[in-house]
């Protein structure tokens, strides 16, 4: 079975005063169609530049050098022109950035901001269309009062709420890759539990493919098929999540696991924050791609 | 000694849609040298109760009293510098027209803390102490990721030298290693320095593990506050129960503890 998406060493490097920062160097990573996949690693280590390169921002980006193949449904996005990304962007893939508040726009209504994504494939749709469209999808991410917060500024609704909002905006056209990123970080668990399940069942349901990144391990248990371990631009260890989760091949991994702090209450654990087999050669559990 | 008293605090918001009640009649005290977490589900009013304790935001109703003072709306420097607060929102909490560093040294300058020459140390071992290289001063917000633009809020925060620092959400955005250091790093201040934290956030191992005490809101209103221990032995609020039910856990014998107490047995 081909993989809806497929990257290839794919590198990234950043031209700054200071002379290239080299932030990726040479990732492999592939999803296929339906698949649940996330990717856990190091804050800083590149999983949003990932995204960002999926989706085909970063390419535009005068700073940034990238190189290799991002294939998404037999196509290279590399190979496309601006305009061509642009036209995948929100429909044939959407993302739900880590940061809700900046990628709202502040000075639109939640309403407007729905009608501008939902036109996007279709010009005609008219704005009763949209209002009725956008509070069954608000309803279908538990926000109560959808009327008031359809008529809302992103500044006068809480943290959690514009991330559900964001996330209800992300599915609206029916993507066929969704790129999660850090999805529930401002939600109170019992809303990030039911939006997560409403999130798989959407998805599920459609068929869509997601790329889940998450500093939640638990979270990402729960969620995820299949799990990347990246470290400092570096893919560490890759395998179905169950795998991962009882049997960590790699030193980096292990780490990780130990240091999720458990409501068993065994305090701060004390583990290295750097340490050399961090920089071992990667995992791979069998049995996947 | 207490160091912040909240009396029977309101706020509402007018919106075009009627009157939104964010925060009714909260009161709760906070002992210097704690670290007080505060929990709840989204949009139940925490941010709100940080931003009037910051004096981000007035009160509708209620009062605030610091070390004894009542705090006015406009408060004086001294007032600010103690009280110093990590927002919840990374990127726009920061200017995305200054370097990290000036963003970090604001406070610096503004308090007038050490001296002029002292100013590009302090900032930088403040950046260290979350993480974060001391030259990474010189990049734009835009060029961080997540996680590094939560930690200089932190580090922004930390070089005022507060007494009272409210955290909302300060390490939502931070794989957990990264998060176990800056917790420990937060835990250590509180020895050494006597800071007290008001620590705001949706992840409950996280309380477990830092918080003396836990205050649980619920729709603008207090439902239930007691110790750490208390709340995670037996919690008494239904909806506690139904928070630490939802909880996503790592192993077995946490899934265990999870559904006892979920279960309220
Ligand atoms: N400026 C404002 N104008 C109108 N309503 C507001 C404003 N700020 C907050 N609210 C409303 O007040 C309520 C509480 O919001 P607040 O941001 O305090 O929640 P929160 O507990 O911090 O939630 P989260 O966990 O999602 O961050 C929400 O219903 C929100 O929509
Ligand atoms: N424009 C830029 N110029 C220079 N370096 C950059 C730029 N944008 C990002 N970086 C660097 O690239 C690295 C990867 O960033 P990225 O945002 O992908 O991290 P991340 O894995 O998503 O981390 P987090 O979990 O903290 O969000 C970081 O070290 C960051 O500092
Ligand atoms: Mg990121
Ligand atoms: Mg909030």
């Amino acid at each position: 079975m081909t993989a809806l998406l497929d990257i290839r060493d794919l590198r990234l490097g950043f031209r700054t005063l200071a002379g290239q920062i080299d932030v990726l160097h040479g990732i492999d990573l592939a999803i296929r169609a339906g698949e649940q996949v996330a990717l856990v690693g190091e804050s800083g280590s590149g999983k949003s530049v990932t995204a960002r390169i999926i989706l085909g921002l970063l390419q535009e980006t005068r700073s940034a050098r990238v190189s290799g193949r991002v294939g998404f449904d037999g196509r290279d996005v590399m190979m496309m022109s601006p305009k061509e990304r642009a036209a995948l962007r929100g429909i044939e893939m959407s993302m739900i950035f880590q940061d809700p508040t900046s990628s709202l726009n502040p000075t639109f209504t939640i309403e407007r901001q729905f009608a501008e994504v939902m036109r996007r494939p279709d010009r005609k749709l008219t704005r009763a269309a949209c209002r009725e469209r956008a509070a069954r999808m608000l309803d279908e991410v538990s926000i109560p009062d959808t009327g008031r917060v359809l008529d809302a500024y992103p500044f006068q609704l809480s943290g959690g709420m514009n991330q559900r909002v964001m996330i209800a905006m992300a599915l609206a056209n029916n993507p066929k890759l969704l790129l999660a990123d850090e999805p529930g970080t401002a939600l109170d668990v019992s809303v990030q539990a039911q939006t997560l399940d409403l999130m798989r069942d959407l998805v599920t349901r459609h068929g869509t493919s997601v790329l889940f990144i998450s500093h939640n391990m638990g979270v990402v248990r729960e969620f995820a098929d299949r799990i990347y371990v990246i470290y400092r631009g570096r893919i560490v260890e890759e395998g179905p999540t169950p795998a991962v989760f009882a049997d960590p091949g790699h030193a980096y991994t292990r780490a990780l696991l130990k240091a999720v702090p458990r409501i068993t209450g065994r305090g701060l654990p004390d583990v290295p924050e750097v340490s050399d087999d961090f920089f071992d050669p990667m995992v791979r559990h069998g049995g996947t791609s | 000694m207490t160091l912040l008293r909240v009396s029977d605090l309101s706020r509402t918001f007018q919106t075009a849609n009627g009157p939104v009640h964010a925060v009714r009649n909260v009161s709760f005290d906070v002992q210097r040298g704690e670290c007080l977490a505060v929990v709840g589900e989204s949009g139940s009013g925490k941010t709100t109760l940080a931003n009037m304790i910051l004096g981000i935001l007035t009160s509708s109703s209620g009062d605030i009293a610091f070390k004894g003072t009542p705090l006015p709306a406009k408060r004086t420097p001294a007032q600010r510098r103690a009280i110093q607060f990590v927002q919840q929102n990374p990127l726009s909490s920061l200017n995305p027209k200054r370097s990290v560093g000036a963003s970090v040294r604001l406070g610096l300058d503004t308090y007038g803390i050490g001296d002029r020459a002292d100013r590009t140390r302090r900032v930088e071992a403040a950046l260290e102490s979350v993480g974060l290289p001391g030259d990474m001063r010189r990049r734009a917000p835009a060029a961080l990721s997540g996680g590094q633009r939560q930690r200089v809020g932190i580090a922004r925060a930390l070089v005022c030298e507060p007494e009272l620092l409210v955290l909302d959400e300060p390490t939502s955005a931070l794989d957990v290693l990264v998060q176990a250091r800056v917790l420990r790093l937060l835990n250590d201040l509180r020895r050494d320095r006597g800071l007290t934290y008001i620590f705001i956030t949706h992840d409950l191992a996280v309380v477990r593990n830092v918080a003396d005490r836990v205050a649980v809101f619920r729709a603008g209103e207090l439902v239930e506050i007691g110790s750490t221990e208390a709340i995670f032995s037996s919690p008494d609020h239904a909806y506690t129960r139904r928070l630490i039910g939802a909880m996503p856990v790592v192993d077995d014998t946490e899934l265990d503890l999870r559904n006892r107490l979920a279960e309220g047995t």
